[in-house]
């Protein structure tokens, strides 16, 4: 390992790979009495869109699909990048990676799995004709992966290649230094090229589905549950403790928390708006909430008359108390953002802006100057566009009372449905409107494509050549401290432009029962495997 | 009479063809694609997409493809749940739904009619106020309140059933939304039943057998029940095929997989082909609901010819 | 009046039309008027009615709080007389009270327009149909047929996108989805009662459809149309709710009963007066368009003058 200290932080991070790897089969603390009955009922929001490891699109699709399947390496249910399917992997030059496969590890029909099935899975990810929705995202990180997916390059030219039965090499376009971190998700995995073939579309049904994870697919009824069982198969068996887990798709907060209280459910997915301090006071060991790398921000729209204007955009940012927002508004342990970078993201820091330590009087006299210059007066008015739901719409109601009581501005509220929002934030046509982000990874870049130059998901229609300069330059960087000095000074440098208003940093406010053992709250991008989960007598 | 039945069942075909062009049009007129979500897609991988699913052909071409495998019987493939055909997921729910909502049917019908008939013929009475002050909770207490405080009081205050959820047709978890959707139903069915009652007991033709002294319950039986059972059996059709094919608030109270769920989750994720395959059976339904209706008017008023 | 002695259905129902005639120089309308004022339950309900009108449309404009403007002191505070929240605060510290009332304004307007349209549209289609039978009778119910398979959600985001949010919308779409019921409510009664003698007989001495259809057949029909009104209401004034989640119908911070009973029901465990003074003053009004109801339907009978 000892060569590879060039590149430090790779060094840390394969270290703290083997680390983790020797401390595995100990995960249930010593002391801890296991309940004889291993079953887990957790609710996981919605119906997955498909079981397919390269469709899943979802949250919860995802979620399954970690237990299902699992990629080359894996995060703990702790966020710690820890081997998986691959023992073992070393950085060989800034740009290439070698994994190397576990002897042991199967496919649950007793098939070995090897490289081969890593190549055939990333191509079939990044293949056009699957479709996947995240291939422009995580085919970034392989060499020609984008180009493949837009039908540039053939599948052939992907930076993916098997050494040999065990061994395969990822090359990726610009040094990734996070890039264990992202072959952790399920898209970049392995994918079982016979059962696929023999199976056709069919092969995610149950009795059908072959995967290399934990956990094998037992039934799977739509809108209504699905049932995994232990894999005998997983290399890693003994250590898995649950022996069957069910998911649930309920979508409505209400049902979800009436089935935890009559104990049908293990597992809030996320506590209705307005109940979680009730439920704090009622069931505290129950309540759980921890940081999770996602934002909720409002979009002002760069190409708007009106916003276009950055001191118009500043005031209205200025103005926002994000710390009433938090502790009164959405009032479920949520935390004041006020940058694009979420608070314990990785490569960048969260930058701040000087004025949100100044009392709210100076903040607001400040802006009604901003605003005053910019020609915009009191009594003017501003469009806000949000899509339906509580959530959403208290703290609309909220930031147009913020700008009525302190600029004078009228809002006017635009509510929709979700996919007619999407629409006219897409096409631009929109004044300020909300918008939400979840990291695909943990790194700053996930949420600086929000903010980037020409960026599919930048609906705010700005951009800081200069600051793309600098990001382009930390991503080329092969020093790790090097790189996010430069994203953070990208950063900072981007929220000067008030692109955004960033307002609150994503916790998971939910309930899960005392007795499910392994829920650190420590994973901050909120992927706990079942693998890592056990339940405690009680 | 069938062969008049026979026709509208012939008449469902041009009914559903117009149907399916119009939604087929609505739904592609509707802003928002299958596709869009939070992350936007970029343009090569949604030309991916629209190539998968054909969307990238002229819109005439889609529309022909869909008519042609659907006259194979072939609703298709969901756009949005990826690894099922549409007629998977009907064929899953519509059991479902079909099961609650029919029990629920005809337990409202019964019940409904029982209530009715009792409040209308003791009008202004305790009775009356009794079943006047369900109807009225029934509509005033829309089915997302109710349903909720049913499983507040059963599942968690008294623990007899479950929150909701759904297990193999086990009958426990179907107590409570049959008794919500029961409940609702009866509102309007009772009502109905009281209104149209009252109104034939003050018609002519009762009066004159109430001055014949004829007994009570002949006089209801033999003469009241059967006209004032129309305009029951008019409200019963248009209740029938939502509660058959879906009660979309029910289901989602209590977490059930059924048509409702479908229809809501298909519309709002822009599933084009589930959609449709929704409408298609619901208009099929609803013919045949109505049909049936029509063939029950003329059961109870052997005047009426078709 | 002419004496009741005749028995025949026919006898009977000729008279009532000959009478209906007859009256009419006399004010049928001052008739009705003084029926309907002596059922109490029915006068009770329309001073109730009446009551709760006014306070929608003028109590807020006499209260301390707008309906609009958030405390966040102060809440979810429970009713009482503190601070002058006599129905206590919502989760944004709004005084309910002043909300309940601008929500009465516009679901007390949706429901009596939409009512309107949707019972016009349905007593017209449905007398239509049911008297002229054969293929206009077909074409016009499988019409109705197909309204209840083309999903709400869809014409609703349609509305909003192609046409914008004016309050006519509301309506609009509103009675595109409630007018069915109705019209298969009447076209079934009119299947009856156009086989009665005396509609054959007016057709035999050469009434002319449209006067067969709106002088013989909708009077008689009157009776089941106030009946089933009065179901029809409570749905319209709760289909607004949902219009609003689509983004047609009102946009915060106006609101109507039916998005403050939505908003309450996520709340009821915490904070229950929340839903229940909107659900109140929404079934207050549904109990007196009840009793309304019943008395108009007594006050109209052809049969009882």
């Amino acid at each position: 390992m000892k060569k590879n200290m060039s590149f430090s932080v790779l060094a840390a991070s394969v270290v703290l790979a083997m680390g983790a790897n020797a401390a595995f089969a100990a995960k249930v603390p010593a002391g801890v009495q296991l309940a004889a009955k291993q079953e887990l009922t957790r609710n996981n929001g919605s119906e997955p869109e498909s079981l397919d490891p390269a469709l899943a699109e979802s949250v919860g699709a995802n979620n399954i699909a970690r237990d299902l399947f699992e990629a080359l390496t894996a995060a703990d249910n702790d966020g710690r990048i820890v081997p998986g399917l691959a023992e073992s992997w070393k950085q060989t030059d800034p740009t290439t990676w070698v994994f190397t496969l576990r002897k042991n590890a199967k496919w649950s029909d007793g098939v070995q799995v090897t490289a081969d099935d890593v190549v055939y899975g990333i191509r079939r990810f990044l293949d056009p004709k699957t479709a996947s929705p995240y291939a422009s995202t995580y085919g970034a990180f392989l060499l020609n992966g984008v180009e493949a997916a837009e039908g540039k390059k053939a599948l052939t030219d992907i930076g993916i290649k098997a050494i040999n039965k065990l061994t395969v090499e990822v090359k990726t376009p610009y040094p990734v230094a996070f890039l264990p971190e992202v072959m952790s998700n399920n898209q970049l995995g392995p994918a079982p090229r016979h059962a696929i073939e023999k199976h056709g579309k069919d092969w995610t049904k149950p009795g059908k589905l072959v995967g290399n994870g934990a956990f094998v697919l037992k039934d799977w009824a739509v809108n209504s549950k699905i049932v995994i069982e232990k894999n005998p198969q997983y290399w890693d068996a003994k250590a898995v403790v649950l022996s069957k887990v069910t998911y649930l798709p309920i979508e409505d907060g209400f049902a979800d928390v009436k089935l935890y209280q009559s104990g049908e459910n293990d597992w809030v997915y996320q506590l209705p708006p307005g109940t979680y301090e009730k439920y704090k006071a009622e069931l505290p060991k129950d309540v759980r909430n921890s940081p999770m790398l996602g934002l909720r921000y409002y979009s002002l729209n760069a190409k708007d008359p009106v916003m276009k204007d950055k001191r118009v955009r500043q005031a209205l940012s200025m103005v926002i108390d994000r710390d009433i927002l938090a502790a009164k508004i959405t009032a479920d342990g949520q935390l004041p953002a006020y940058s694009v970078v979420v608070k314990g993201t990785a490569g960048a820091d969260a930058t701040t802006y000087d004025w949100a330590k100044w009392p709210m009087a100076q903040r607001v006299a400040e802006a009604k100057k901003l605003l005053a210059a910019a020609g915009l007066q009191a009594g003017s008015k501003i469009k806000f566009t949000y899509n339906t739901s509580e959530y959403h719409k208290k703290m609309a109601i909220f930031a147009a009372s913020e700008w009525k009581t302190k600029l004078g501005l009228n809002t006017e509220l635009e509510n929709m449905e979700f996919k007619v929002l999407l629409k006219k934030r897409h096409d631009g046509e929109y004044q300020i409107a909300r918008n939400g982000w979840v990291a695909d990874y943990n790194d700053a870049t996930t949420f600086l494509t929000l903010v980037q130059c020409g960026s599919d998901q930048n609906d705010n229609g700005n951009c800081n050549p200069k600051a793309e300069e600098l990001i382009k330059q930390g991503n080329q960087a092969k020093d790790a401290a090097k790189r996010k000095q430069l994203l953070t000074q990208a950063t900072k440098m981007i929220m000067d432009d008030y692109p955004i208003i960033p307002l609150l940093s994503y916790t998971t406010p939910r309930l899960v029962k005392p007795y499910v053992g392994g829920y650190t709250g420590k994973n901050s991008l909120d992927r706990y495997r079942n693998k890592d989960l056990y339940i405690i007598k009680h | 009479m069938w062969s008049y039945a026979f026709r509208r069942v012939l008449m469902t075909i041009p009914t559903l063809l117009l149907v399916i062009t119009v939604c087929y049009l609505m739904l592609h007129a509707t802003p928002g694609g299958p596709f869009d979500s939070e992350r936007k897609i970029s343009a090569a991988v949604m030309a991916n997409l629209q190539a998968k699913y054909h969307l990238d052909l002229p819109l005439w071409q889609q529309y022909l493809y869909y008519l042609k495998s659907l006259l194979q019987g072939d609703l298709g493939a969901s756009f949005r749940y990826a690894d099922w055909s549409v007629n998977d997921l009907v064929a899953n729910a519509l059991p479902i739904s079909a099961l609650i909502g029919g029990t629920a049917l005809l337990l409202s019908v019964v019940i409904g009619i029982v209530l009715g008939t009792i409040a209308a013929l003791r009008q202004n009475s305790l009775v009356d106020y009794f079943v006047m002050l369900i109807g009225n909770l029934g509509s005033a207490f829309p089915s997302f309140v109710i349903g909720p405080v049913l499983i507040l009081v059963f599942a968690i205050w008294l623990a007899w059933l479950p929150a909701g959820g759904w297990n193999d047709y086990k009958i426990h978890y179907m107590v409570l939304p049959i008794a919500l959707l029961t409940f609702i139903n009866v509102s309007t069915i009772g009502r109905v039943m009281r209104g149209s009652l009252i109104e034939v007991m003050n018609s002519n033709f009762i009066r004159t057998a109430k001055a014949k002294g004829l007994p009570m319950r002949t006089i209801v039986m033999r003469h009241a029940l059967k006209p004032a059972l129309m305009p029951v059996i008019s409200v019963v059709g248009p209740i029938a095929i939502s509660t058959i094919t879906g009660a979309v608030v029910t289901e989602s109270v209590f977490s059930l997989p059924g048509l409702g769920k479908l229809i809501i989750n298909g519309a709002s994720n822009r599933d084009y082909t589930l959609v449709l395959g929704l409408v298609v059976l619901v208009t099929v339904v609803a013919v045949l609901i109505n049909l049936l209706v029509d063939l029950c008017y003329a059961l109870l008023d052997p005047k009426i010819r078709y | 009046m002419f004496s009741r002695s005749k028995q025949s259905d026919l006898a009977g129902a000729i008279e009532a039309n000959i009478n209906a005639a007859a009256i009419e120089g006399r004010s049928p309308w001052r008739d009705a008027r003084e029926r309907f004022f002596r059922n109490k339950a029915a006068v009770v309900s329309l001073v109730i009615l009446t009551i709760i009108a006014f306070a929608c449309i003028f109590g807020p404009m006499v209260l301390p709080y707008s309906y609009e403007d958030t405390d966040w002191n102060a809440m979810s505070l429970p009713p009482g007389m503190e601070g002058a929240h006599y129905f206590g605060t919502d989760e944004l510290g709004r005084d309910l009270l002043v909300r309940c009332l601008i929500g009465g304004r516009i679901s007390l307007m949706v429901g009596l327009l939409a009512t309107i349209a949707s019972v016009t549209i349905g007593i017209v289609w449905g007398a239509t149909a049911g008297f002229m039978g054969g293929k206009v009778d077909t074409i016009m119910m499988r019409i109705v047929d197909m309204m209840y398979a083309v999903p709400y959600l869809l014409i609703a985001i349609l509305m909003v996108t192609l046409l914008g949010r004016e309050f006519y919308l509301v309506v609009l779409t509103i009675t595109v989805f409630s007018w069915m019921d109705m019209a298969r409510v009447v076209r079934g009664q009119t299947l009856s009662i156009k086989s009665k003698e005396f509609v054959e007989a007016a057709h035999a001495i050469g009434v002319s459809t449209p006067n067969i259809i709106f002088r013989h057949i909708v009077p008689n029909l009157l009776g089941i149309v106030v009946i089933y009104t009065t179901v029809t209401v409570p749905g319209v004034i709760l289909t607004e709710s949902v219009l609003s989640f689509l983004g047609l119908g009102v946009q915060e911070p106006m609101t109507s009963w039916g998005v403050l009973i939505e908003d309450g029901t996520g709340v009821m465990e915490t904070t229950p007066w929340i839903l229940l003074f909107p659900a109140a003053m929404l079934s207050i009004t549904l109990y007196c368009a009840n009793y309304i109801g019943d008395g108009l339907r007594d006050a109209l009978d052809p049969k009882d003058r």
